[in-house]
């Protein structure tokens, strides 16, 4: 029976394990694999072994169960995304069959982010609209700024760069205006990207170690 | 390991390091490749120049340089995907995303505290307090010249503050955070602790005048050179441009696991600035980081300069526990 583990590997009571198995898909990655006729318990961690060997790793094995924790994996670690985890050997149906539980906070991290952008934004927004109605009431004080347009250099007159415009007045996107004045805008892709990529890495994380399982028990 | 001296130095006593441009390997493959790995660098930096230089008003917009910025990093995303320089440092789902972490904070947060207490916000109220105009003096040079004021003026004092964060300890601590990372990749400038991020970004630029396109050209240098510190694409950039400008490899020697090799090839650029200063090595390096190459968590990146300074304070200033009498 599969157990329920927080993103700290913590075990949980029964009653929230029921209901956290309804959301903890979002984080945790389970799957299984058909081991190869004829191979043991004992050659199949014999051959997964190595990637439990990795540097901030540690595992303990049993005869049918294999559960690992890392902390500070390296970036370059084939289950750099996973915290920890339990491999177990069972009975199936037409042989042995690995089943696995493994637990990533990076999923977690990539699914709440997008909350954290939105948050921003709204912040941002407030920001903003309190930063221009003290720009408004400045303006209103300041007379009407006649200042002429600044002139180009004769060299860059001579190489055809256009001439400048006069200076526009509060325009936020001017020409060569840095952009560096604070905007909802970033926050909102920023929390789209992050959507995107965790629905990208959700999928491509699972496909990705069930590939490597694949590939750790039946090669060479 | 012996290390090789370089000037009073000896540099890689604790970690493998490459010094010296000879024995840095070049790019592999047909002619094709090699040709586009050898001119990348310089005919984007002059497409760029040209750009800004000669694009109608309703164009050299921020916003434009905003859209160029995003889809010249995709690009170079690509680049490390087909040419990388370490498979060692190949980008992963989960070091993408805490990158782009970091860029998103860069993009909000930070800009959001930057419109407060940012170099140019405090010099606008420095400029109003006393009622004075930016200093226009550099208006009416060539609009090359003043991009280039714009861009060696902003390198010339992180120049400084990045050597002070690794000679002084306050300062080394939010910056240690950034020396964690154990790969280079196009968007790794962006990882660091908030802290850091934000005295980095600091700047004399508010005070002077500049002609708004001079920005823009001068953001095409920050663009196509500066981006190159943290990449992982094997170029075979021109002599020149190693001589004047900081690349991935000197960007790597300065992340290496060797002490000494890390307080070099400060400039964010311009690496002539640390030939001006005696600090520059050419070289590159592979195994980067710090405690052995621990990969530290974004929690942690967070937290270490203030949970590292607390340890410190009350090593130095805390009770010391009294020493029992030996029985």
């Amino acid at each position: 029976m599969a157990t329920a583990l927080t993103p700290r590997g913590e075990t949980l009571p029964w009653g929230n394990r029921v209901n956290l198995r309804f959301i903890d898909w979002i984080w945790h990655v389970r799957g299984s694999l058909m081991l190869a006729p004829g191979q043991s318990n004992e050659d199949a961690f014999a051959r997964l072994d190595p990637l439990f060997r990795e540097s901030g790793t540690s595992h303990e094995r049993t005869n049918d169960t294999l559960t690992f924790r890392k902390k500070d994996q390296a970036a370059q670690d084939k289950m750099a995304v996973f915290d920890s985890g339990t491999l177990r050997i069972e009975e199936g149906e037409a042989g042995l069959v690995l089943r696995y539980h493994l637990v990533s906070r990076a999923l977690l991290f990539c699914f709440l982010v997008p909350l954290l952008f939105l948050a921003m934004a709204q912040i941002t927004a407030i920001v903003v609209k309190h930063q221009k109605a003290g720009t408004e009431a400045v303006k209103t004080d300041k007379k009407a700024d006649d200042k002429p347009a600044p002139q180009l250099n004769a060299v860059d007159k001579f190489l055809g760069a256009p001439a400048p415009e006069k200076p526009k007045k509060g325009g936020e996107d001017g020409p060569g205006k840095r952009g560096r004045k604070p905007s909802t805008t970033p926050a909102y892709v920023f929390a789209a990207i992050f959507a995107a990529l965790y629905v990208g890495g959700r999928i491509l994380e699972d496909r990705l170690i069930r590939s490597l399982f694949r590939k750790r028990l039946l090669g060479a | 390991m012996d290390g090789i001296r370089v000037g009073k130095r000896v540099i890689g006593s604790q970690a493998p390091v490459t010094v010296g441009w000879e024995n840095i390997p070049k790019v592999e493959g047909g002619p094709v490749k090699r040709f586009v790995f050898t001119w990348f660098q310089p005919t984007m930096l002059f497409a760029l120049i040209a750009f800004w230089y000669y694009a109608p008003n309703s164009i050299a917009k921020a916003s434009t340089a905003i859209g160029i910025g995003i889809a010249f990093k995709v690009l170079l995303l690509g680049l490390e995907w087909v040419n990388p320089r370490y498979e060692s440092w190949r980008l992963t789902w989960k070091e993408l995303t805490t990158d782009l972490f970091y860029v998103g904070l860069g993009y909000t947060a930070l800009r959001l505290v930057d419109s407060y207490i940012g170099s140019d916000a405090i010099a606008e109220r420095i400029l109003h307090l006393f009622h004075w105009e930016k200093l226009t003096l550099f208006m009416g040079l060539p609009l090359l010249v003043q991009a280039f004021l714009i861009a060696f003026m902003f390198d010339f004092v992180q120049y400084w503050m990045h050597r002070g964060m690794h000679n002084w300890y306050p300062l080394w601590l939010p910056h240690s955070v950034h020396h964690y990372i154990t790969q280079l990749n196009v968007n790794k400038g962006a990882v660091g602790n908030p802290v850091e991020l934000f005295l980095i970004g600091l700047g004399i630029g508010g005070f002077f005048d500049f002609l708004p396109r001079a920005f823009l050209i001068s953001g095409a240098f920050g663009l196509a050179i500066g981006t190159y510190q943290h990449i992982n694409v094997r170029f075979n950039s021109p002599r020149w441009w190693r001589f004047l400008f900081n690349t991935t490899e000197h960007h790597s020697l300065h992340h290496s696991r060797d002490f000494e090799a890390t307080r070099s090839n400060y400039s964010n650029s311009f690496i002539f600035i640390d030939r001006m200063f005696g600090t520059c090595v050419d070289g590159e390096a592979e195994l980067l980081g710090l405690e052995g190459g621990r990969r530290m968590s974004i929690r942690e990146q967070m937290t270490y300069p203030f949970t590292e300074g607390w340890k410190t304070l009350s090593q130095r200033f805390g009770r010391q526990p009294i020493a029992m009498a030996a029985e």
